[in-house]
């Protein structure tokens, strides 16, 4: 195990290859986070950006490639398409520092929100209980529900969903943080409660990587940001580069169509 | 009450009956109930378990243990249940004394099968001849819990499969991204979470096992429908209380004690359902917090 040291990022990924069968998702993508950045994927419906992100906490097992997590790479047994984490206590110790948001929130239909937010620290972390509710609460608070705690999620907006999965997250003390499409099942006037939360994170130099739709997300936020087409990185850069003087004609087209949708 | 039931023949009216229906057998009889309560207190958490075994099982990644779950709830499933509650104690008792005869008499050396007997040395049998008579019926009642536990954990096996099959995929990946172990994410949300989607299969069979109870009496356990019967038949004047045939009556108890045990477990579920269903995103769920409208 490699010492981490201040240079070593906090996600680095080299040559990703992924596929279903002789579906090609991912074809050789690299990307570095160091502390602190924000790096957006975005890129049409099919470009593989989730399944990028997936790969990252290891919810899809990528069939070649490195991952490396703050310097220690994952070790894997076996190869191409059968090849597995070789080490599960070394799955869950990287997942437990790489929070994940979804899409459609994922909140745990059967414990309310402060429920929600402590389980994993309690079950997974073995932190103390009361400590871990005292903690869900200021949490719950900055994130605007601590009204809510001892609400099941079904009784909550979409909204409010995503803000307790965001508390969830950050009640893991994580060192990076994936967002996959965080916003994009909202209505967008719930939309922009879960924006401000994202961007108060970004501001307190989290790192963070987040797949999204919305470019002005993208381009409020990040401090990078790569666009995916077909598995293979077309272009990536600052937010100043990649929005205002996109090289490449796809993402010229893409970020056409975008504005237009 | 100051009545002497020495001589039922000079009592009459209220005096006979109080006396009439505190005879031993009536006592055995108000007895029968509890059996029928203790059989059904006993055989439904061993069933669940039994279920939940079967299910787990059927789903397990090791191909023995899928073919040997799957194999239990479709075996069993697949054979009348009567014939499966006249097998059951029948195998069992002989599969025990079989190990029993193996392990305390390795020097009897003839076959346990002579002809159409099965005979085991007189130490090995279960219970010992010695034995009292309670302890054989406990013995019987405890072949007959099994069998019916056994009958019914592969039905509730079936209901859980589908009931685990039905809880949202991303629930579970959710526990996993989470850093849950395979364990954890059983314990702390597949089994939670699957209890609303198996309870209304578990309630139906609660109701079929509560009205298949009366199958005891096949297992040579005297339950409420024995006496009920046996009571009930007309009495000539050899006996100490003559009467004609009331097994219209007998029944007709029978028939409220059931009305109110099936009706008590309806109750029962609708409150387990009512928690279950607690903030769940479903119709049920919903209409407790007054979300549908009716």
């Amino acid at each position: 195990m490699t010492q981490q040291s201040k240079s070593d990022p906090v996600i680095a990924l080299r040559g990703i290859h992924k596929s279903y069968d002789d579906l090609m998702v991912l074809r050789g993508v690299d990307i570095r986070a160091h502390e602190g950045d924000v790096i957006s994927l975005i890129g049409s419906s099919g470009s593989g950006k989730s399944t990028l992100l997936r790969c990252i906490n290891m919810l899809e097992i990528c069939q070649q490639g490195d991952i490396q997590f703050c310097g220690e790479a994952v070790r894997w047994s076996g190869d191409g398409p059968g090849r597995m984490p070789a080490d599960q206590a070394q799955v869950v110790r990287m997942r437990t520092q790489l929070s994940m948001v979804f899409q459609s929130f994922n909140l745990w239909a059967h414990m309310t929100v402060l429920k929600n937010v402590i389980e994993a620290p309690v079950t997974v972390l073995k932190r103390e209980r009361g400590e871990a509710i005292d903690e869900a609460m200021a949490l719950l608070e900055k994130v605007g529900i601590a009204d809510k705690a001892h609400i099941y999620p079904a009784q909550l907006s979409g909204g409010q969903q995503q803000r307790a999965a965001i508390a969830r997250a950050l009640a893991m003390r994580p060192k990076a943080m994936l967002f996959d499409e965080p916003t994009s099942a909202l209505d967008p006037e719930l939309e922009q409660e879960v924006v401000k939360v994202i961007r108060q994170l970004a501001g307190e130099g989290r790192t963070m990587i987040l797949v999204t739709h919305d470019m002005k997300l993208a381009r409020d936020v990040s401090n990078h940001v790569v666009f995916l087409n077909q598995g293979v990185i077309e272009e990536e850069g600052s937010p100043e580069t990649v929005f205002g003087n996109p090289k490449t004609e796809r993402l010229q087209k893409f970020l056409h169509a975008s504005v237009a949708a | 009450m100051g009545v002497s039931c020495a001589d039922p023949s000079l009592l009459e009216g209220l005096a006979w009956l109080s006396c009439y229906l505190m005879t031993g057998k009536h006592m055995a009889f108000y007895l029968s109930f509890l059996t029928v309560l203790i059989l059904l207190a006993i055989t439904a958490p061993v069933a669940i378990i039994f279920g939940l075994l079967g299910a787990v099982g059927s789903r397990a990644r090791l191909l023995p243990v899928r073919l040997l779950g799957r194999g239990y709830i479709s075996v069993v499933r697949g054979v009348p249940d009567i014939v499966f509650f006249l097998f059951v104690p029948i195998a069992l008792d002989q599969g025990f004394e079989y190990l029993r005869h193996r392990i305390m008499c390795p020097e009897v050396l003839e076959p346990v099968r002579q002809g159409n007997d099965f005979v085991v040395c007189t130490i090995a049998k279960l219970p010992l001849n010695s034995d009292p008579q309670w302890l054989h019926e406990i013995y019987g009642f405890a072949l007959a819990v099994l069998s019916f536990a056994i009958v019914f954990g592969a039905f509730a096996g079936n209901t859980f499969r589908g009931a685990f099959e039905a809880v949202p995929r991303n629930q579970l990946e959710t526990a996993e991204a989470y850093g849950m172990s395979r364990l954890q994410v059983f314990w702390r949300v597949l089994l939670p979470q699957m209890w609303i989607y198996a309870l209304p299969g578990l309630s139906n069979l609660w109701m079929i096992l509560i009205k298949v109870t009366p199958l005891l009496f096949l297992l040579g356990v005297e339950d409420i429908v024995y006496w009920a019967r046996e009571l009930g038949s007309a009495k000539t004047s050899a006996f100490s209380f003559p009467h004609p045939d009331w097994r219209l009556w007998y029944f007709l108890v029978l028939l409220l004690f059931y009305l109110g045990l099936t009706k008590i477990s309806e109750i029962v579920f609708a409150r387990l359902m009512a928690r279950y269903n607690m903030g769940q995103a479903t119709l049920g769920g919903s209409r407790q917090l007054g979300q549908v409208g009716r």
